[in-house]
């Protein structure tokens, strides 16, 4: 066998943690640095993909598309998509709070899985777009897998250096400052909705994008594809368990979580097939064990965020509470 | 992050390492849902896969006496879990073929994303989406199952040579429910039945009462009903019978579990009836349904032919290739296409001598002639179940 096939899985498995990452820093912008409890990641994953599905691939009867366009065309229209659909829901939503904002982004994510499933002329329902292409898929498995993973690596990395440098920036520590106290940011005359706003639609084109890279890596998309427990509830304990606030953190959670995900399987199979069958049910305590076991003993993840150390006079005090943190990081 | 990734591939060549079984043995894939929303049915189709595997390996093997290996991975009945698990058969486990996955959306995303590209032939035992019969799949995707386009036609034909010419439908809003329903209302139409009412319904809702007013409104007394018995099709009926708004129920072979019979009981179920696909030659299936039954299996449950006809196909394709993965499809349709000496469930050994003597075979299963067509479908043959005491019985022969 050549080696070149040996690295196959490792390669797909690397595929995905790229998929996971863009979708973790979509999240981390949202949670990380604004506060947003979006729990509705699925939702914007599937706008993504199904606008990249739509453009891309080749005419069928019965649903919108032969619109035959090159993948990048995809990727953008599905990230400017997921962002523009975004804006609507966070200007309603996001005068929501906390645990309310929750619930009101899983009821939206809930309503595009069924927009999906139902609206024929538009996503083909139930059966699904197929046949959509693959940059260089007709390239040799190994190789088409290789050059696949290349892309995404690349958009990875783009997006991870462009969210990194945005957050250090000062439009960062105004972020975090929202976060960290919304009162003492408006008093400095920061447009808090309007700040929240731009987070909220940032992180959503990530996950479009995300989106986007998952559907052509398949091929095809079918509503299950849009499973809130794999993907919104998956990202949710990369963003925590790797660290929420910090981008290299959320990465490693990627890695970390999906990892455990998927070669958890080739463990299990060693044990007597009765036990392998029962364990597969397990992979899923095994991840919200591991979730447990982090916010028990390190509860800001296992990378924190890193924030800028206090100014000197105001260490001397002492006691630090919230305020002093925020403006703090708005001086700075 | 590309040390990491280094890091991370080695440690998993370790694993695969580890995972490799000895050379000795022929490994087949077995994509089973497991887990996920196929999962009620998994715990029969498992043991009615394992059967099959070891009726092969007590009846001398695969190939030189090599042993033949099903090794079960989760489907999940989900595209992302099935990509994941099949790109494991293929790469880790290095599999010669796969049987499975359960569920369509789960067989079109792992067939595309691993084992049409790696070459791997796959045979799915209950996938019925008419969606694969179009999938470019190089001649590597097969069924053991017919498409829903098949038994939705045979159903609307049954319907309208049994005198129902007005009917409302009511199919669960996923591939299958909505490719058999489609495929009903275009036969049905066409031979000139009426549809009153027809319209999908959400899975696991806490009640269709709504739904089902809306469709006895158009007047029929007979409700098509094409969902899972064990699920929300259960519900559905339940409140139908419970409301009276249909006389007449018909359900497709989702519907025929045992489930609406214990949980509603036989007697309220006199005007209810399922179709499911069935063998012609009921000589393979008694075959079939008698050493399945001694070795503990429900032969009543769905898709457990089925899926002993596809690890059997599999088995006869690998024999017949002399274990070259890429003879694999051509052998696969030499074993059954009508031509050659019969085999039936079980008949391993006789198989065996016959290949190595270099006669033609058929392999018969328990689920059909199991012919493929140019797309590696099979052709359906279908009956109508009643319901007789506490199981079913077979009311009429479709068409």
């Amino acid at each position: 066998m050549e080696w070149i096939t040996v690295l196959n899985y490792p390669v797909y498995l690397a595929i995905f943690i790229c998929i996971y990452g863009c979708l973790a820093i979509g999240l981390n912008i949202q949670w990380g640095y604004a506060g947003l409890f979006n729990a509705g990641v699925a939702g914007f994953f599937a706008i993504g993909a199904y606008t990249s599905a739509i453009l891309t691939s080749p005419w069928a009867e019965g649903r919108l598309g032969g619109f035959d366009l090159p993948f990048p065309v995809g990727l953008v229209g599905a990230m400017l998509l997921a962002g523009l659909l975004a804006w609507p829901i966070g200007k309603i939503c996001l005068r929501f709070r906390s645990d309310y904002l929750a619930i009101v982004t899983i009821g939206v994510a809930e309503g595009i899985r069924l927009v999906a499933r139902s609206e024929e002329w538009l996503t083909n329902s139930a059966r699904g777009i197929s046949a959509i292409p693959r940059p260089f898929g007709d390239l040799p498995y190994a190789k088409a897998q290789l050059v696949y993973l290349g892309i995404t690596a690349l958009i990875l990395l783009v997006a991870y250096v462009l969210v990194q440098r945005q957050a250090v920036s000062p439009w960062g520590r105004m972020m975090r400052a929202i976060r960290d106290n919304e009162s003492a940011a408006q008093a400095m005359g920061k447009d808090v909705p309007y700040r929240r706003l731009e987070a909220f639609i940032l992180g959503s084109a990530l996950m479009g994008l995300a989106g986007a890279l998952y559907v052509h890596l398949a091929r095809t998309i079918t509503p299950d594809a849009i499973d809130p427990m794999l993907i919104t509830f998956l990202v949710w304990i990369m963003v925590i368990l790797g660290g929420s606030g910090n981008n290299r953190g959320v990465l490693l959670g990627a890695i970390i979580v999906w990892v455990i995900w998927s070669t958890s399987e080739i463990v299990t199979d060693q044990l007597p097939s009765e036990y392998a069958l029962k364990a597969k049910y397990g992979r899923m305590f095994l991840i919200g064990l591991l979730l447990q076991l982090v916010l028990r003993f390190r509860p800001e993840g296992i990378l924190p965020e890193k924030l800028r150390k206090e100014p000197r006079e105001e260490r001397r005090v002492g006691e630090q509470d919230s305020v002093t943190q925020a403006t703090g990081n708005i001086i700075n | 992050m590309k040390a990491k990734h280094l890091g991370l591939a080695s440690l998993l060549l370790g694993a695969s390492a580890l995972a490799t079984p000895a050379l000795a043995d022929v490994n087949i894939g077995l994509l089973n849902g497991i887990t996920g929303g196929a999962a009620a049915m998994a715990p029969e189709i498992t043991k009615s896969l394992q059967f099959a595997v070891d009726q092969i390996n007590e009846q001398g093997g695969v190939l030189q006496g090599e042993k033949l290996v099903g090794i079960m991975a989760d489907d999940g009945c989900s595209p992302q879990v099935a990509a994941d698990a099949a790109t494991k058969l293929v790469n880790v486990s290095q599999v010669i073929g796969v049987v499975g996955p359960l569920c369509s959306g789960a067989l079109m995303a792992a067939a595309n994303s691993a084992t049409i590209p790696a070459g791997v032939i796959l045979i799915s035992q209950s996938a019925t989406s008419p969606e694969i019969t179009t999938l470019k799949d190089n001649d590597l995707v097969f069924r053991t199952i017919p498409s829903d386009e098949y038994q939705g036609q045979a159903l609307a034909r049954t319907l309208l040579d049994r005198g129902t010419k007005k009917v409302a439908v009511s199919f669960i809003n996923n591939d299958y429910g909505k490719g058999i329903a489609e495929a009903f209302k275009k036969e049905y139409e066409a031979k000139g039945g009426e549809i009153s009412g027809y319209e999908a319904h959400e899975e696991n809702k806490s009640s269709y009462r709504a739904d089902l007013a809306g469709l006895a409104q158009g007047g029929a007394d007979t409700l098509v009903l094409l969902d899972y018995g064990d699920t929300s099709g259960l519900t559905v009926l339940r409140e139908a019978i419970e409301n009276g708004f249909f006389e007449k129920f018909v359900g497709a072979e989702g519907m025929k579990t045992s489930a609406p019979i214990k949980a509603i009981g036989a007697d309220n179920l006199t005007t209810f009836m399922a179709s499911a696909p069935v063998s012609t030659k009921s000589e393979a299936l008694d075959i079939f349904n008698k050493a399945f039954a001694e070795a503990g299996g429900d032969i009543n449950a769905s898709y457990v032919g089925p899926s002993y006809d596809a690890v059997f196909l599999l088995a006869l394709a690998i024999e017949k290739a002399g274990g070259d993965k890429s003879k694999l499809s051509e052998s696969l349709r030499a074993v059954s296409n009508g031509e050659g000496e019969p085999i039936l469930p079980g008949e391993w050994k006789k198989a065996k001598e016959l290949i190595a003597g270099g006669k033609a075979i058929d392999y018969k299963g328990a689920s059909g002639e199991l012919n493929f067509d140019a797309n590696g479908d099979v052709p359906g043959s279908y009956a109508l179940f009643k319901v007789a005491g506490d199981d079913w019985e077979v009311e009429t022969e479709m068409k």
